[in-house]
């Protein structure tokens, strides 16, 4: 439902609830929740907190999640003092009330943040008139508890709650559970989290690998029991005293606190090491496999979390030989870009170019979503080598947000006619510029040389626009009383300002001293780098 | 309005198709040479007339009259080692001609210069030029576009001062060029022929026969500038 509809939905049910519902039982519940959903404030505060605790991308999360890990850290160091020191009674006090009551807060919180009840209880009711039945206490109560005990069951939240627990004093062994508030920590840093991403990625091969090493723990044990359990052996007195042994063999750890006697167990142990040393090898190949995947995906994250802070974006999407002349002048220019192609080998090159780049395919809307195509992308080009995959992705773009400037090489011109028609801002075609470049310079090749000279900057001269802007001492001046001699630049023309400046309108070749120069006006002009520059100044 | 020339245009994949299309409307005549069957194809679709050519073979190029002193020649070949080859080949066979050629990197216009052009226009390098242009200068762009790329009344040209012409031994700060509707916006010494020198660096200087200025302006503004050029009295002098 759209927001507007949206709203009158609710009014419409407000007046509802006042006229029918009020003599209900469940009357406060309903306008409360109604209440909620139409105040301002209650959603950002809510958004607020949201962003503080979960949102990654948020700026002062960081600020947070440095002041938990301090409480943490603090909370740790007291248990260990506590074994072997008596800690004054005021500090325990802190730990006991300050640390817990944080830890509950932050509890409590992110149970707040992670859904809407007033919204639950809004659809529950506006389901109930839809079918005409009575809005059951019972049922709206299991769906809240329902939907909250999905964070309620979740590992993060499990061990949050075990790290409220030692605060009971009564039990020691529940003091142990402090460093539960350790686990914690693994919510505040991320590089800790690639760690659990590893365990769940690897989950499959992981617990093969767990059942072959139980499987051999298990043999092997009784293997040796039998061979020197009855008294051959003097430190084996049990079955778990061989499987102890069995572990710290195959882990090729070899403590030698318990160690074969009889030539049998021996044999057995050269046996075990050798699949030992083969078990940890795979299970190290494994780790480091799964972690080297890791990386470039959060490397990803680093790349999406630097361009978040941009106000203004170009992305480029293809690194052949046009995207990297691009990206090098983007650079020079000072512009805010990130690289995107699918070829590893292209990304790997651009990221060694000391680029942002992200190795994805364009073509799909999710890397456009992460890289905040509503608020900060303001220019898309497409540069890749083939015609249909530019297209492709310019219009995933425009599908995306309309208002993004779209710019698409293309080197067929049939092509490039269907771009026009699917509303791409920019065509450029590489073969037409050759073209159109070659033919000046058939006509009027000295000329064109000036142009290229000025144009690749070759020369300290440069053609540079210079924007009058309100208040500026330029405005309503003439051409006649500026004396571009002067400032030693040569005016070529003038652009006309239109829509307020956001659109360039007429060219006006060598305007005549009488013209009045207007806000919005462009100027062209040649000269001196540092006379553009001085004139830019003064402005 | 410009001088017609003849045009030796070898190749016809994307780039000379291109190519044909603006020197074609820019009035010139233009002679098409190719190898490839691909070429040919092209051709056929666009109706242009092409002469099949080895360009292996000197006798294939000598047979073409190729007149060195005025003739203009495009080496637009698809595939980089043959347009190079080509360029090798024409400059062996023309120590004097105009050669311009295709480049899609900056390591082969260094090879392209190499082998003996005169100009190379590097595919790539203009337009990823363009590109930052239209992000960086939007409004320097639009005006390179009215001025020398579209078919409308303004261009940019070059004019040779005549020994006779009233204009030698004049300041370039005393002569009014926006009174005759033309922005001057560089002058090439003579002696120093490639050497560009750009006028806001010239205000005082004293123009001399057998410069070149370089001009912006409409077509008929500049057609009534180079008749004035060849005048010998002061027609037009501003203080």
């Amino acid at each position: 439902m759209s927001l507007p509809v949206k709203k009158k939905v609710i009014t419409f049910f407000k007046k509802k609830i006042d006229e029918n519902t009020l003599k209900q039982k469940k009357h406060f519940f309903l306008s409360f929740a109604y209440f909620i959903e139409s105040f301002n404030t209650y959603r950002r505060i809510k958004s607020f907190v949201y962003n503080l605790i979960e949102n990654d991308q948020y700026s002062y999360k960081k600020y947070f999640d440095f002041f938990m890990i301090i409480v943490i850290l603090t909370s740790v160091t007291l248990l260990v003092i506590d074994v072997k020191h008596h800690i004054p009674v005021w500090i325990d006090e802190f730990d006991f009330y300050f640390v817990t009551s944080i830890f509950i807060l932050e509890y409590l919180a992110r149970m707040w943040v992670y859904s809407d009840i007033h919204k639950i209880i809004i659809d529950e009711y506006e389901e109930s008139r839809f079918f005409d039945k009575r809005l059951s206490f019972f049922r709206l109560f299991w769906k809240i508890f329902q939907n909250k005990w999905g964070y309620i069951s979740s590992l993060s939240a499990i061990i949050d709650l075990i790290a409220i627990l030692p605060s009971y004093r009564g039990i020691r062994i529940l003091r142990v559970l402090i460093l539960f508030r350790a686990f914690k920590m693994l919510r505040y840093t991320k590089s800790l989290n690639g760690f659990i991403y590893v365990l769940k990625n690897k989950k499959f091969e992981l617990i093969t690998l767990l059942t072959l090493v139980a499987f051999f723990i298990f043999i092997a044990g009784i293997m040796l029991y039998v061979f020197e359990g009855d008294n051959k052996n003097p430190n084996i007195h049990n079955l778990f005293d061989a499987f102890y042994w069995a572990l710290i063999t195959i882990s090729t750890v070899g403590y030698g606190d318990i160690a074969p006697v009889t030539p049998e167990g021996r044999m057995e142990t050269m046996v075990i090491v050798i699949i030992g040393i083969g078990l940890i090898a795979f299970g190290t190949s494994l780790i480091v496999a799964s972690f080297n995947e890791r990386m470039s995906v959060l490397r990803e994250e680093k790349v999406i979390v630097n361009v978040s802070r941009k106000k203004s974006l170009i992305v480029i999407c293809g690194y052949g030989l046009l995207g990297r002349l691009v990206a090098k002048g983007l650079q020079k220019e000072g512009l805010d870009f990130i690289i995107i192609d699918k070829d590893e080998h292209l990304i790997s090159q651009a990221f060694n170019s000391g680029y942002n780049t992200i190795c994805t395919d364009a073509s799909q809307g999710e890397i456009f979503g992460k890289l905040g195509i509503e608020k900060r992308i303001s220019h898309v080009l497409c540069l890749t080598s083939d015609d249909i995959q530019n297209a492709f992705i310019a219009i995933n773009v425009k599908s995306l947000n309309e208002k993004v400037h779209v710019t698409v090489r293309c080197s067929d011109e049939e092509i490039a006619q269907k771009m026009e028609f699917a509303h791409i801002d920019q065509v450029i075609m590489p073969e037409e510029i050759a073209g159109m470049m070659s033919a000046v310079y058939a006509g009027e090749p000295v000329a064109f040389e000036v142009l290229l000279s000025i144009i690749e900057e070759k020369e300290k001269t440069q053609i540079d626009e210079i924007a009058i802007t309100k208040g500026s001492f330029l405005e309503h001046k003439t051409i006649g009383d500026v004396h571009f001699d002067n400032y030693r630049l040569i005016l070529l023309g003038i652009f006309t300002s239109k829509d307020n400046g956001k659109t360039l309108g007429e060219f006006l070749f060598n305007p005549s001293d009488d013209y009045y120069l207007h806000v919005g006006d462009r100027l062209v002009c040649i000269g001196y780098s540092t006379a553009i520059a001085n004139l830019k100044k003064r402005m | 309005m410009v001088d017609k020339k003849n045009i030796f245009l070898f190749g016809y994949g994307n780039f000379g198709r291109q190519l044909y299309k603006n020197l074609f409307l820019a009035g010139h005549n233009i002679k098409v040479l190719t190898a490839t069957a691909e070429s040919i194809v092209n051709a056929q679709e666009d109706k242009v007339d092409l002469i099949q050519i080895n360009i292996k073979r000197n006798d294939d190029i000598l047979s073409l009259n190729i007149d060195q002193e005025n003739d203009m020649l495009y080496c637009a070949m698809s595939k980089t080692a043959n347009n190079l080859f080509l360029v090798l080949t024409l400059r062996a066979l023309f120590p004097y001609a105009d050669i311009i050629a295709i480049s899609n990197s900056l390591e082969n216009t260094r090879k392209l210069k190499y082998a003996g052009a005169n100009s190379v226009i590097d595919l790539y390098e203009a337009t990823s030029r363009r590109l930052i242009n239209i992000l960086t200068k939007p409004a320097v762009t639009k005006a390179i576009d009215e001025i020398i790329y579209k078919q409308n009344n303004l261009k940019m040209a070059e004019v040779i001062i005549p020994p006779r012409s009233f204009l030698v031994g004049m300041y370039i700060k005393d002569i009014s060029f926006k009174s005759m509707g033309v922005v001057l916006v560089a002058i090439i010494d003579k002696e120093s022929e490639h050497e560009l020198v750009f006028t806001d660096q010239r205000l005082s200087q004293q123009l001399e026969a057998g410069e070149t200025l370089v001009v912006v302006s409409k077509i008929d503004d500049l057609k009534i500038f180079k008749d004035l050029v060849h005048s010998e009295t002061h027609p037009l002098v501003s203080h």
